[in-house]
């Protein structure tokens, strides 16, 4: 397996210089380095930028609904448990428009992993406040500075349910490769928020003013702690990168399961008793 | 399987198991939660699955990617959660992919009432969605049509690739009456097209998307005719004593057993009045009403709503005949008195 296998033929519509690029390639390197097959993998998106990465890559695809990914990917996983979902979507696909699913994937701990590109800004609708937008920033539409305060999307994932939780950046894709690796390995809901530049709409969150704020996350960081996570998701003044919070939880599909009655009969014979029980 | 004496929706749940339904997304709502409940309970018994998801749009959502994944899925709502399931609905038959939608309809508009009314009409036939697309509606009078119709609805699904919706009043939903079951679905079609988990098909994109303007006018094109297909094929509905009949009444779902009972009545006194009911609301038995409108024939719409059905029976018609209208809404059925009050009113109109 190589990384270009999983490359589609189809060109990137990003703006040169995207920090989109950096996760292409951090993913297309995560997926050889798993070694999946591409039959064996779903890329769901909701829509905006970083929502057209399924029709980037060599693998199944669905483009679904603004905000609305998550529970597409749900759908997806328990028709297909067999496969590997992927979900992509930016910060306002993800947190303001899709918020509520955000919640209610991460408490049933899906097992997929979802990567988002945030970039504090709504880029294909060409330049409004988003939900990770800064207070007092301005766009075309808060002219006057925004007047809200941002949410923090691992602050939310670790608080929801989410089991493992992990902040990249789009400057380093050999580090997101393996924050990819490790979420995609993880089973249960694997959130990376990756902060990933808009160069065309927002010039405040730019490669070098994130690359300013950016810190590793101290080695002794032990992942299973929930305190010691959530301090260093909410640093006020730096975005530590790495893995932030890694617990083992069953996850949603695995309880869907077991709820499942099983027979050696067909099916059409457990029909007949089931309904005649209830006649 | 032994005949079964139940609710419309529960009958909807077991035409569902029947037709080799896999999966069931629902929230609770009045008064369609019996079938989220016959889902919850029923499926998982047969290695199937049941999720009550976080709103009305993440279980349409969770239908749109099961659907793409090639199972037979579905989702049950009324009214007001059907408005916030058009999102997702649009997008699916934009997406062409193959569903099932069940309505069981209540007041509005806004909260309304839990009562029934059948004032989605429009919103279901006419695409309550964005965009050119169009759904096939049946619509049941009787729990039996709710399990055989639920399953026919599977099988139009598949065969034309797009989301099919069961719309039934309130009363049909929560009327109990015998049920006598149909032989399950054992051969489903195979879907090319979806996420199958094969070395041929993993380049397989579910997208809804055409920026070229061309390419979107051609893909709408295509859908449309499709939709020209089923207009031709799948047109479904019942008559009543129509072939001596001066006035002619037109209802679907529990108006359509009111009004039968009323015609009865009024047969016992030497008048000439019959019924058509229309299974298929889209496709819309319009040639029959034309036909009808040719040998002169009377017509009266009657429904639980403020007049919308009217509107496609006055359109196929094109004003050739009169055309009356009685409504009730707010959660009224109309009663037996005046069903045949209003039937006796247009015929002496003649």
């Amino acid at each position: 397996m190589n990384a270009s296998m999983y490359k589609s033929a189809v060109k990137p519509t990003w703006c040169p210089g995207c920090g989109d690029f950096g996760v292409l390639a951090g993913i297309t390197q995560a997926l050889a380095e798993m070694g999946w097959e591409p039959e064996n993998v779903v890329a769901v998106s909701g829509i905006g930028c970083s929502s057209r990465f399924p029709f980037f890559l060599s693998t199944y695809g669905f483009h679904s609904i603004h905000g609305r990914a998550v529970p597409v990917a749900i759908g997806m996983r328990i028709a297909r448990p067999d496969l590997k979902v992927v979900v992509f979507g930016g910060d306002g696909d993800g947190f303001a428009i899709g918020g509520g699913h955000f919640l209610h994937g991460a408490r049933r701990n899906v097992d997929v992993t979802y990567v988002i590109m945030d970039n504090h800004i709504y880029g294909l609708t060409k330049g409004q406040t988003s939900p990770t937008s800064d207070l007092k920033f301005k766009t075309k539409s808060t002219p006057y500075g925004s007047v809200e305060p941002p949410i923090n999307p691992v602050q939310i994932a670790i608080c929801s349910g989410a089991t493992y939780v992990a902040r990249g950046f789009a400057g380093d894709p050999k580090g997101l490769k393996d924050l990819f690796v490790r979420g995609m390995r993880h089973k249960g809901f694997a959130l990376i928020d990756v902060l990933s530049p808009c160069v065309t709409y927002n010039r405040v969150d730019t490669f070098k003013s994130f690359k300013e704020r950016i810190a590793a996350i101290p080695a002794d960081h032990d992942r299973a702690d929930l305190s010691a996570a959530l301090t260093l998701a909410t640093d006020p003044e730096r975005f530590f990168t790495g893995v932030l919070f890694e617990i083992q939880r069953p996850v949603f599909e695995d309880r869907v399961e077991a709820l499942k009655g099983y027979s050696d009969r067909s099916w059409i014979e457990v029909v007949e008793d089931v309904f005649d029980s209830m006649s | 399987m032994a005949k079964q004496f139940i609710k419309g929706n529960e009958a909807v749940v077991k035409g569902a198991i029947l037709a080799g339904c896999q999966a069931y997304y629902g929230y609770p709502i009045t008064p369609a939660s019996e079938i989220a409940e016959a889902a919850a309970y029923y499926l998982p018994l047969l290695g199937r699955t049941f999720l009550q998801a976080e709103s009305e749009i993440g279980a349409i959502n969770m239908v749109y990617g099961a659907a793409s994944a090639g199972i037979r899925v579905m989702t049950a709502s009324s009214s007001p959660g059907i408005s916030l399931k058009q999102e997702g609905i649009s997008y699916a038959a934009g997406a062409e992919l193959s569903c099932v939608v069940v309505d069981i309809t209540r007041g509005g508009p806004g909260l309304g009432n839990i009562a029934p009314e059948q004032s989605d009409y429009n919103q279901m036939v006419k695409g309550g969605g964005h965009g050119n697309y169009k759904l096939i509606v049946l619509a049941p009078n009787c729990a039996q049509e709710m399990c055989d119709l639920t399953m026919h609805a599977f099988d139009l699904a598949d065969r034309y690739r797009t989301p099919v919706v069961v719309m039934a009043d309130g009363f049909v939903g929560q009327m109990m009456e015998p049920v006598e079951f149909p032989a399950p679905v054992v051969d489903l079609p195979p879907k090319p097209w979806a996420t199958a988990g094969t070395p041929e098909t993993y380049k397989n994109l579910i997208t809804s998307i055409d920026l070229e303007p061309d390419d979107l006018e051609r893909h709408i094109n295509h859908l449309y005719a499709k939709y020209a297909e089923i207009e031709a094929n799948e047109v479904r509905y019942e008559e009543y004593m129509v072939d001596d009949a001066d006035l002619v009444c037109i209802g679907f779902g529990v108006v359509s057993r009111i009004l039968q009972s009323g015609i009865e009545r009024v047969r016992a006194e030497g008048k000439k009045v019959g019924l058509l009911r229309p299974i298929t609301l889209w496709p819309f038995p319009e040639k029959r009403l034309a036909r009808l409108a040719d040998e002169g024939k009377k017509l009266l719409v009657m429904e639980m709503n403020k007049g919308m059905m009217v509107d496609d029976v006055r359109l196929a018609v094109q004003h050739r005949v009169p055309v009356g209208f009685y409504g009730r809404v707010g959660g009224n059925v109309p009663s037996g008195r005046e069903v045949y009050d209003q039937i006796m009113l247009h015929l002496e109109a003649v």
